[in-house]
């Protein structure tokens, strides 16, 4: 009898490769030659390859390559070629969308957006095209197609941010630039600019969903490993027959918090608090310049922020006559 | 014997201790609440970046004033901006600035030799429209330097290119089908200090308006495009960084656009935005306008007017920004205040009296503007 660990994993199976099902005619083979590592093992399954990848994961690939080509390109040819200014200054490097004054011109110059609209381009078919495979081999495997579509959430928020919303604002300039530090710099400018997105209660629900989620993936994974050693782990067959695992587990709950999910109802509950993180977060942006310019003052209109005083003593604009003193002086006037 | 638990535990006992004794904590933060409770308009102790703290420090002593009571004009030869001054003060501001700004070039760092008269070289140019700007400051610009002003010490602190400037960025160049980077500040030594200085010039040499967020709710076309938003992100980091302060400093960072909600110091901070605009387009564009004659025609230009490491990629001059004088602290530590006692020369009548020669017809209004100033 295995010892049980929390920590990780002490079951490892070592058996004869598992190649999966038959091919079906004409399907593309398999890719890798299967080995078994113990230290995986650890950590998940022992036995690694073989993959599948089939038309779609390559064309996948193939645009994935073309995108990060041109953006890495681009980022090393604005270092002069440099590799080690490259590696240095990588976190800072971008690849920014066209400038406001192209609108949604499909072809700008090149080195003003035209390379970020290719690598978008190249970026979204890969990823669809990775969608498509998910969703093929769901299908081919004869599962339900919940994992594609939870993955389609994700790729909502993705096309608010850089298809939908530049759209509905009328510029590319409006969607995300590539690079690790700039895009975060383009997050903190966007909430800013439209008077601090927290008052979004579309981001509201999007956090709450995210840390939400991790709760709850928390709450679940820790009962079932404290349950699995009275053979908890076998969650599908204690939905149907419950055995004192299933009974433990509930009454830990309904003594803690006076209500528990049930071995079904958990994994809904994780799926839907995943799957409507982006979801929620994809209405937030999509509402963010096209319905609402300022969260802040849309939140004290709707009661959710306070209007706050002025400070004692403080006039609440500065006196215009003095503001155009001040602009004479610098103009010389 | 399970051996997991006790190597974690060791392991977390370890890491914990390391994060007690190992980085330098400088615990309690210090906060004073500057506002209403709510908008939490703290304002934290300043952070002192290493890279300005180097910098601040007291000016050297004082020249000694030699009691000349003839004016200056009789004494000197060619003298044009410290018209106002006896001929002991004048020397003896003279000697201040060398110790300023020149302490080892000394003199000839801005004249010809022997001949203290001569205009020959550049340098002199440059440290009259310098002193006429510093005349201009201190009595024009009320809101901002207050009664403490600023001397040629506030930026330069000996040396003759102050520490803290900034470039405008080249233009692109003709043909080339990739982007140049921003000019992120790697040498900087907190996150305020990273970012590029590329929009700087839409705020403080340009006439942007620097509004980001819109004063409705529902959209009115009045938000800014995004770029411009971040370029003023950009510079407001500047500012806090060059400062040493928080965005509560002014701000109610929960509503940056409202002055209702914001604290006295905005007022003052928006005043320093317009001052030194006045700067970067009055004096020092005028003045890098002249540099590539000044430098064709000067020995070795490159050391006389500005040296390698501090010329822009547009073989410019610098321009300046809040650290330039701030050099990380809310109140600049350069003794503008005890210099200016010492030194009457640093402070002028003021633009209403300066432009009221026969080419300006307009001073009587802005002698009206300028009583303004006393609200």
């Amino acid at each position: 009898m295995p010892q049980f660990h929390t920590l990780w994993t002490h079951i490892e199976l070592r058996g004869p490769d598992e190649a999966g099902p038959p091919l079906q005619i004409g399907s593309p083979g398999r890719i890798g030659k299967p080995f078994h590592s113990q230290w995986l093992g650890r950590i998940g399954e022992m036995q690694v390859l073989p993959t599948h990848l089939g038309p779609t994961g390559v064309a996948s690939l193939l645009c994935g390559f073309i995108a990060i080509e041109i953006i890495g390109l681009n980022m090393l040819a604005s270092v002069d070629w440099n590799p080690i200014r490259f590696i240095r200054l990588l976190p800072f490097l971008s690849l920014r969308p066209p400038p406001a004054k192209y609108g949604l011109d499909p072809f700008p110059p090149l080195r003003e957006g035209g390379w970020w609209l290719m690598a978008g381009f190249f970026l979204t078919a890969a990823i669809l095209l990775w969608w498509v495979k998910m969703y093929r081999r769901a299908r081919a495997l004869g599962m339900g197609t919940h994992i594609p579509w939870c993955f389609a959430s994700a790729i909502w928020l993705y096309l608010v941010l850089g298809f939908f919303r530049p759209i509905a604002m009328g510029s590319w300039s409006e969607a995300v630039p590539f690079g690790v530090i700039p895009h975060l710099n383009w997050t903190a400018t966007l909430s800013v600019r439209y008077g601090n997105l927290f008052y979004n209660p579309f981001h509201m629900l999007s956090i709450s969903f995210l840390y939400g989620s991790t709760m709850l993936f928390a709450m679940h994974a820790g009962t079932i490993l404290a349950v699995t050693p009275l053979g908890g782990e076998r969650e599908t067959h204690q939905i149907v027959d419950r055995g004192t695992a299933a009974e433990r587990a509930a009454l830990f709950w309904r003594w803690t918090m006076g209500f528990n999910a049930t071995y079904e109802s958990i994994h809904r509950w994780l799926y839907w608090f995943a799957t409507l993180v982006t979801l929620t977060g994809g209405i937030g942006i999509l509402a963010t310049g096209t319905l609402v310019d300022n969260w802040y003052l849309w939140g004290v209109k709707n009661g959710l922020a306070p209007q706050y005083r002025p400070a004692p003593g403080l006039p609440a604009a500065p006196p215009p006559e003095a503001l155009k003193h001040m602009q004479d002086k610098v103009l010389g006037r | 014997m399970r051996i997991g638990p006790p190597l974690l535990a060791v392991g977390a006992a370890c890491a914990g201790l390391f994060a007690v004794f190992v980085p330098t904590w400088n615990l309690p933060t210090k906060g004073t609440q500057l506002g209403p409770n709510g908008p939490s308009l703290v304002q934290y102790a300043p952070t002192g970046s290493p890279i300005f703290q180097t910098r601040n420090g007291p000016p050297p002593a004082n020249p000694p004033l030699i009691a000349d009571t003839r004016p200056a004009t009789e004494v000197y030869k060619n003298v044009t901006v410290l018209t106002d001054l006896n001929a002991g003060q004048f020397m003896q501001l003279q000697q201040a600035i060398t110790n300023w700004v020149a302490p080892q070039q000394g003199c000839n760092f801005c004249h010809a030799g022997a001949d203290f008269a001569s205009d020959a070289k550049p340098t002199k140019g440059a440290a009259r429209d310098m002193m006429r700007m510093v005349r201009h400051l201190n009595a024009d610009w009320k809101e901002h330097v207050g009664e403490a002003g600023v001397t040629c010490w506030s930026c330069h602190r000996g040396q003759p290119v102050p520490a803290e400037v900034w470039f405008t960025r080249p233009p692109h160049p003709e043909g080339a089908h990739m982007d140049k980077p921003e000019n992120w500040n790697e040498a900087g030594d907190s996150v305020r200090q990273f970012f590029p200085n590329d929009g700087y010039e839409l705020y403080i040499l340009q006439d942007t308006p620097g509004l980001a967020q819109s004063y409705t709710a529902l959209p009115s076309g009045q938000a800014a495009d995004q770029v411009v938003v971040k370029r003023l992100y950009e510079y407001m980091m500047q500012m806090t960084s060059g400062i040493g302060v928080n965005c509560t400093y002014c701000h109610n960072s929960r509503a940056f656009f409202d002055w209702g909600q914001s604290l006295p110091a905005r007022w003052t901070g928006y005043s320093g935005i317009q001052m030194t605009r006045d700067i970067n387009r009055n004096v020092l564009l005028p003045l890098a306008a002249r540099m590539p004659q000044i430098r064709d025609t000067a020995d070795t230009p490159h050391d006389i007017v500005l040296p390698e490491r501090m010329r822009g990629p547009q073989q410019g001059n610098g321009f300046v920004l809040c650290a330039s004088c701030h050099y990380g602290l809310p109140k600049p530590d350069d003794h503008a205040a005890d210099l200016l006692k010492d030194f009457p020369g640093l402070k002028g009548p003021g633009r209403a009296h300066a432009d009221a020669g026969p080419t300006t017809g307009t001073s009587g209004g802005l002698t009206a503007a300028s009583q303004g100033d006393q609200r």
